[in-house]
């Protein structure tokens, strides 16, 4: 299977921004052109994820989110403040091809995932996982790494599995947007305990920090953000990188 | 004169967007369809992807007659899920009917690896057809999906995952089934619906 490679913008309408470690916010230029940048340079999929949704308790904003679909021709993934199947019929009527659920599923009603992977698929239902390190745990939190559920990560995304989610997207509130890293135990152990795909986001720094975690953690896929948006690299870079690498991607 | 396609609403699913941009990308004209009433004035139908099998079929059971009518005149082209309804019979949420064009039953798919699958994959083409012209085995389109038609009589294509083969195009006529998201793959899939466009 190849290795799929996502661009991840953390979006706070109407701009990209970035959050450092989930907290301060920095501007980095709006989502619809930032994806058409990604899309060109050969992305596999673009991934939007309004940040700041769930925390002001606004429902999701459709018309931007279409806006940022319009010239994509790959998958696109987006989430922020979904709640309900209605939410997620949308989403899929507004350019999008997969729903990335977190907050409302995790602290609510986990049956959320159950009745959307029943409506649209599995396929359709990403669920999103942002986990925090304890000491000898890990525990999901949820609106954008700020609130706690005490659930443990392992159980919790069994459970979704089990529920019918499709696929996992693993964030880690300790190395978001530090491009220092990625938390590779966690990422090896969660794709280890589940028969559907993880997407390892959080940490991305180096090509050849990207190339060690997925060769020792095998995920699926990765999502990267800050090392693109900073230009420090591209996406077809990163590709070629990894294929030179061994790892086998779609260029 | 430009294409007019037809495109198959489901309700509360469907990737209805996605694929009406695609086509449009392509220069045809897009129509939306709701009742049977709406297939008179369309050159060509075309079924969406994302959802459910028995859903759907509930969903358009009320055009059912007029659109098995109209897509056994009309070239047609079922996309994933759209592919999977125009078999005998799925298995996604019950046993339920599907239109009965292709023969062949809609099963969850049992492999080694990672369900649902998503993601690249090539095509290993079996026998040459209008909607793979100008593409090879050396292409990659994009595939979401759980499920897959088991079919012995109209493969055109099979794709490799995890070492299992499933059927990736169908064809009967002029009715064309792909099992990945030709308006998710780039420009080799702009291509498959150029070519469809074409026929």
């Amino acid at each position: 299977m190849k290795l799929r490679v996502i661009a991840r913008l953390d979006v706070k309408p109407p701009n990209v921004v970035k959050p450092i470690h989930f907290e301060g916010l920095r501007k980095m230029g709006k989502p619809d052109e930032m994806a058409l940048k990604y899309y060109s340079q050969g992305a596999d999929e673009i991934l939007y994820i309004d940040i700041v949704s769930s925390l002001y308790r606004r429902p999701i904003l459709p018309e931007i989110i279409l806006t940022t679909a319009k010239n994509l021709f790959i998958p696109f993934a987006a989430g922020g403040g979904v709640k309900t199947i209605e939410d997620f019929s949308l989403l899929l009527h507004n350019g999008v091809d997969k729903v990335v659920i977190n907050t409302h599923a995790l602290q609510e009603d986990p049956t959320i995932i159950e009745r959307a992977a029943r409506v649209f698929g599995s396929q359709a239902v990403v669920v999103h996982v942002e986990a925090k390190k304890w000491q000898d745990w890990w525990e999901c939190y949820s609106d954008c790494g700020r609130i706690r559920s005490g659930k443990d990560v392992f159980k919790w995304v069994k459970t979704a599995e089990n529920l019918g989610a499709g696929e996992i997207l693993l964030s880690s509130v300790d190395r978001d947007g530090r491009k220092a890293g990625f938390d590779i135990e966690l990422i090896k152990e969660v794709v280890s305990e589940l028969t559907i795909p993880v997407i390892a986001a959080s940490g991305a720094g180096s090509l050849d920090g990207i190339k060690e975690m997925v060769q020792i953690a095998k995920p699926d896929a990765v999502a990267v953000g800050s090392l693109l948006h900073y230009n420090m690299t591209t996406i077809d870079e990163i590709k070629v990188y990894l294929q030179k690498n061994g790892i086998k991607v779609a260029i | 004169m430009k294409s007019v396609v037809g495109l198959l609403d489901y309700g509360l699913s469907g990737n209805l967007t996605s694929v009406k941009k695609a086509f449009e990308e392509c220069g045809a004209l897009v129509n939306i369809i709701r009742n049977g009433s709406d297939l008179d004035p369309v050159d060509k139908i075309v079924l969406p992807g994302v959802g459910n099998f028995r859903d759907v079929m509930e969903h358009i059971s009320p055009l059912k007659e007029a659109l098995i009518k109209n897509i056994h005149i009309k070239p047609t082209l079922g996309i994933c899920l759209g592919m999977q309804i125009l078999c005998k019979l799925g298995f996604e949420g019950g046993e339920t009917r599907g239109l009965g064009i292709i023969d062949a039953e809609v099963k969850r798919m049992e492999v080694k690896g990672k369900v649902p699958h998503l993601g690249w994959g090539t095509l290993e083409i079996l026998k040459s057809s209008p909607i793979l012209d100008g593409l090879t085995s050396l292409d990659n389109f994009y595939f979401m999906h759980s499920y897959e038609a088991v079919n012995y009589t109209e493969v055109i294509a099979l794709t490799d995952y995890c070492d299992h083969k499933f059927v990736s195009v169908v064809q009967k006529g002029e009715i064309y089934g792909v099992q990945f998201h030709p308006e998710k793959s780039r420009k080799t899939g702009i291509k498959i619906l150029e070519n469809f466009l074409n026929q």
